[in-house]
């Protein structure tokens, strides 16, 4: 397979007047975990379903797994495997049976979909489950049913549309996992997510998506470094030497408010150079009773290419 | 677990067996909830009822045609009625997909766009077929058979099947343009002003003015009409010919506005 995973030039999409993807260009290399992070609108399910052949693009190119999404719809839908937020499953199948359709609708038949349906069921955790209806399912034990229908034909590309949305700790630590594995195996994975977490946890790339564009792309870390410094605080023993303190530190950094009885800066060069400062400050005679390391996190990347915060914004639906 | 494609197989085994697995699914779904097929056997009698309490003397009335029963001379309209319910089904079913995102989940497969049409016109043919096997049953043993025996019996589960596609396909039309389950069922009642404006319940020999002459024309009646000679009279090719062409005819004027409905949607995304 010598063809980029997923490739868009330009896409755009547009409902009316309302412009929700706004020309955006996406290179996913085989074997990684993409993020594809943004709030509740800003266009990330869009973009999936133009990906993934049901919707048109209005201008632009896609390709996925080779093939392009609007002239070999066929082709593409037979190598990608989706998991979508926003498609339910119908409650009164069971398990068993749901896979088995959904084999069936990939064109895979008789014993090569009994073995896969039973190897799936093993492998979510749902064998005991499996001859009961989706109605009585959990909804940790949903999602886990729909990532084994994403898998059943053994897709090129795993798209997970908000994966975890609406699930509990312990659920969300279990998909997690075998999004993981699943990747070790060699699936590539394109996730769309608004948690940060998420995207700090899993993807190896990211891209932040706001208003239909996309604002920043890369991976975690370096994004985080481009922010800026990491803010270090130190709480002193003994404020009496505070003005010493002060004075060592302004080496290492520029001074960032801090509350009383502590002092804070931003870090030049980061982690690296923590050591020296508390070098410094021992080599003066500070005595240091607490000392953290704050690093920017992906909020802080989101907020510098948008000005605004995505954790704890308002979940209004898309 | 490696990317690998599962080698193609034969184009038209594919096709045939994603069409039975969706039909199966259909009719599985309608099997499974009662608030499904419940009320189109339970309305239908409950109709009977009251109507051949209602009427038992009407059969005396000069230019009423010749039968054992009132109850006998319902037995097409009861399972028309029973029909017309299912079929609403077929549609709000298929509009319940579109609206929780299982029509997305099928469509974002591989699977031959026409399997999923046809699947839901499969299960509409199903629940019809046991539909009017049962209130024959129940027909029969309240002392309304019908006359022209086992042939006749078959011949009124092949007109009640394609009754079922005929209709599903108007219900089919109206979730495909709404994707509302709501629009979809809002649209029976007129399926049941349509049955009332017919000799569905009453001979239109016996109306009067306007409402003779529309009832006249309706299909409604056209079909009932032979499909009753069946069972009041005894078996006749030229009435199972007359039901079946006239309910065929409507079928494809229902199945091609479905049809065009579908693609449309399919276009639209």
């Amino acid at each position: 397979m010598t063809a980029k995973p997923v490739v868009a030039e330009g896409l755009v999409r547009e409902f009316g007047e309302l412009r929700a993807v706004d020309g955006i260009d996406l290179e996913v290399e085989a074997g990684e975990i993409f993020g594809f992070l943004g709030p509740n609108g800003a266009g990330k399910s869009t973009t999936v379903r133009m990906l993934v052949t049901l919707l048109r693009p209005t201008a632009g190119v896609a390709r996925v797994a080779g093939f392009d999404v609007v002239k070999e719809p066929t082709a593409v839908r037979r190598s990608i495997g989706v998991a979508l937020q926003d498609a339910a499953i119908d409650p009164l199948m069971t398990g068993t049976e749901l896979l088995r359709l959904q084999a069936i609708l990939h064109g895979l038949g008789g014993k090569v979909a009994d073995q896969r349906c039973g190897e799936l069921l093993e492998r979510v955790g749902l064998t005991a489950a499996a001859d009961r209806r989706v109605g009585t399912y959990s909804g940790g034990m949903r999602r886990r049913l729909d990532l084994a229908l994403a898998l059943i034909h053994r897709p090129v590309v795993l798209f997970l549309d908000e994966p975890t949305t609406g699930l509990d700790p312990t659920s969300r630590q279990a998909v997690w996992e075998e999004v993981r594995t699943l990747n070790d195996e060699g699936t590539t994975v394109f996730l769309t997510t608004q948690y940060l977490e998420e995207a700090d946890q899993l993807a190896g790339r990211i891209a932040i998506i706001d208003g239909g564009r996309i604002v920043r792309e890369g991976d975690p870390g370096t994004l985080k470094d481009q922010v800026g410094d990491p803010t270090l605080r130190v709480e002193l023993s003994d404020a009496v030497m505070a003005d010493t303190a002060a004075r060592v530190l302004a080496g290492f950094g520029d001074e960032r408010p801090a509350r009383a009885g502590r002092l804070a800066i931003g870090l030049r060069g980061g982690a690296a150079h923590l050591a020296e400062v508390v070098r410094a400050l021992d080599e003066q005679g500070v005595a240091v009773a607490h000392l953290e390391l704050d690093s920017p996190s992906l909020d802080d990347v989101f907020a510098d290419a948008t000005g605004r915060r995505l954790e704890g914004a308002e979940a209004d639906s898309a | 677990m490696t990317a690998a494609l599962d080698p193609p197989r034969p184009h038209l085994r594919v096709v045939a067996e994603q069409t039975w697995a969706l039909t199966a699914r259909a009719t599985l779904a309608t099997a499974r909830n009662p608030a499904n097929w419940l009320p189109g056997l339970i309305f239908p009698l409950v109709m009977a009822a009251v109507y051949a309490a209602q009427f038992a003397d009407a059969t005396r009335l000069p230019d009423f045609p010749e039968v054992d029963s009132f109850l006998q001379f319902i037995l097409p309209s009861a399972i028309l009625q029973g029909i017309s319910f299912n079929s609403a089904n077929a549609g709000s079913d298929m509009a319940t997909d579109i609206e929780t995102g299982f029509f997305d989940r099928l469509i974002s497969s591989p699977v031959a766009r026409q399997s999923i049409l046809v699947g839901r016109i499969g299960g509409a043919a199903a629940s019809a077929a046991f539909q009017s096997v049962v209130l024959m049953v129940v027909f029969l043993l309240f002392g309304a058979p019908v006359k022209s025996g086992l042939v006749g019996a078959v011949a009124l589960v092949i007109i009640s099947v394609l009754l079922g596609v005929a209709l599903a396909g108007f219900g089919l039309m109206v979730a495909l343009r709404t994707g509302s389950p709501e629009a979809t069922q809002a649209m029976f009642p007129l399926i049941f002003v349509a049955i009332f404006v017919s000799s569905a319940f009453f001979p239109t020999e016996l109306m009067k003015g306007w409402y003779q002459q529309v009832a006249q024309v309706n299909p409604i009646t056209l079909i009932i009409n032979p499909t009753r000679e069946l069972v009041i009279t005894g078996w006749s090719w030229a009435d199972f010919a007359q039901a079946v062409t006239l309910t065929i005819l409507v079928a494809v004027v229902s199945l091609s506005l479905s049809y065009r409905a579908y693609l449309a949607r399919l276009a639209s995304s």
